[in-house]
C-alpha cells in the first residue's frame, strides 16, 4: 500500500477528489447563501439632524466640511470678434501715416501698376541720412507695410546687395534710372548674382542719369 | 559669419592678401562687421605689385599672427532701420594691438556698421561706405 502513491503520484489525488464529491452538495449550498447582492444605495442624511448627533458622523460628512459649490465665471469677450483681422487694420493705419497719398504703394505694386518699379530696373534710392544707393532691382516683396525691394550693385568690384523697406521714413525717393531692356521671365532675378548674368556696376549709368537730370531741371528744385 | 578657419580677403596695403581667422575676440558667436578677430596671414601680396610697393614692402609675412577688423561679410546684416545689407565677399583690415590699422591705404567698400563700433580710423581710410 505504501509503495503505491510513489509509483503513481496522482493516484492519491483521485481518492481525494472522491472525498470532495461527497462534500460538494453541502459546499455549494453554503456559497449560494453568500451570493452577490447589490450594493446598498447611500441613504441621504436626514435633513435637520439634531446638533448633538453631528459629532457621531465621520469628519468628511459633517456639514461644515461639505464640498462647496464651484464658482463658474462667464467666458471673457472674444477678441477675434472685437477685431476680425488686426494685422490688416494695423497695416492700413500705418500706411495712412507713412504713405498718405499712396504714391509709394503704387510705385512698387508691380502686379497692377504698369508704371511701377519692376524687377530688372535700375533704380537710385536716396535716403534722408546717408548716401544714395543705386543698383538693379532683383526682387520686390509685397508684404503690406513690410514691403521691401532688393537692390544689387557692384562697388569697387565687390557685389553689394541691399534690401530696403519701401515705406521706411528714411527713404526719401526712389527714381527709376533705366527700365529693363525686355521683360524678365521671372519675378525674382536671383540668377543675376551669378557671374554670367551679373550686371556689374551701374554707377556710370546712374552718374550720367544724374548729370542729365541736373541739366534738364536746371536751377529748379528737384522733385 | 566669420569663425575659426574662415578665409578672408585683406583689403589694406599691409602686405597680406588672404588671411585665416583663428579666433573671434570678445564674442562667443561668429564675427560680423566691426568685430575684432585674430588671423593668420595665409597669402602675401606680391611685393612691389602696387605703385608704392618699395617703401612699405609687405609689413606682414606669411604665417604672421595679427589682429584684424572685419569690414565686409557675406552673411546678410540687418540695420536698425530694417534694411538688410549683404556683400559679395568676406574682408578684413589688419590692425595692431592698439587698434590702429597696419596698412595706410584701403581699396574696397566697407560696411557702415564700423561707425557704431568706433573704427573711425578704418572708415577714414576706406574709399566707399555702404
Amino acid at each position: 500500500m505504501a509503495a503505491l502513491p510513489t509509483m503513481r503520484p496522482l493516484g492519491c489525488l483521485r481518492t481525494l477528489f472522491r472525498a470532495q464529491d461527497a462534500f460538494q452538495p453541502q459546499m455549494s449550498r453554503r456559497f449560494i447563501s453568500t451570493a452577490y447582492s447589490k450594493r446598498p444605495e447611500r441613504v441621504p442624511l436626514p435633513p435637520n439632524l439634531p446638533q448633538q448627533f453631528l459629532s457621531q458622523l465621520p469628519v468628511r460628512m459633517q456639514p461644515q466640511n461639505a464640498s462647496k459649490p464651484v464658482k463658474v465665471y462667464p467666458a471673457p469677450p472674444s477678441t477675434s470678434k472685437a477685431c476680425k483681422d488686426p494685422v490688416a487694420k494695423i497695416t492700413e493705419s500705418q500706411l495712412a501715416v507713412l504713405d498718405p497719398k499712396g504714391e509709394r504703394k503704387a510705385l512698387f505694386d508691380y502686379r497692377r501698376n504698369t508704371r511701377s518699379v519692376k524687377p530688372g530696373d535700375i533704380v537710385r534710392v536716396t535716403f534722408k541720412n546717408g548716401d544714395p544707393f543705386n543698383g538693379v532691382v532683383l526682387s520686390i516683396k509685397l508684404r503690406g507695410i513690410d514691403t521691401s525691394f532688393l537692390v544689387r550693385n557692384e562697388l569697387t568690384r565687390v557685389g553689394v546687395e541691399m534690401s530696403i523697406k519701401v515705406f521706411s521714413p528714411n527713404v526719401q525717393s526712389v527714381e527709376i534710372v533705366q527700365r529693363a531692356e525686355r521683360k524678365p521671365r521671372r519675378a525674382r532675378l536671383y540668377y543675376m548674382r551669378s557671374r554670367k548674368h551679373d550686371r556689374r556696376s551701374v554707377e556710370n549709368l546712374v552718374a550720367s542719369y544724374v548729370r542729365q537730370k541736373r541739366a534738364f531741371l536746371g536751377g529748379k528744385r528737384q522733385q | 559669419m566669420i569663425q575659426l578657419k574662415t578665409l578672408l580677403n585683406c583689403i589694406d596695403n599691409s602686405g597680406a592678401s588672404v588671411v585665416e581667422c583663428v579666433n573671434v575676440l570678445k564674442k562667443k558667436r561668429p564675427a560680423t562687421i566691426g568685430d575684432r578677430i585674430v588671423v593668420v596671414v595665409q597669402k602675401q601680396r606680391a611685393a612691389g605689385s602696387e605703385g608704392s610697393g618699395t617703401a612699405l614692402a609687405n609689413k606682414v609675412r606669411r604665417g604672421d599672427i595679427r589682429h584684424a577688423v572685419v569690414v565686409r561679410v557675406k552673411k546678410e546684416l540687418q540695420r536698425k532701420d530694417g534694411s538688410v545689407v549683404r556683400f559679395g565677399d568676406n574682408a578684413c583690415v589688419l590692425v595692431n594691438k592698439a587698434g590702429d590699422p597696419i596698412g595706410t591705404r584701403m581699396n574696397g567698400v566697407v560696411g557702415q556698421e564700423l561707425r557704431d563700433k568706433q573704427w573711425s580710423k578704418i572708415l577714414s581710410l576706406a574709399p566707399v561706405h555702404v
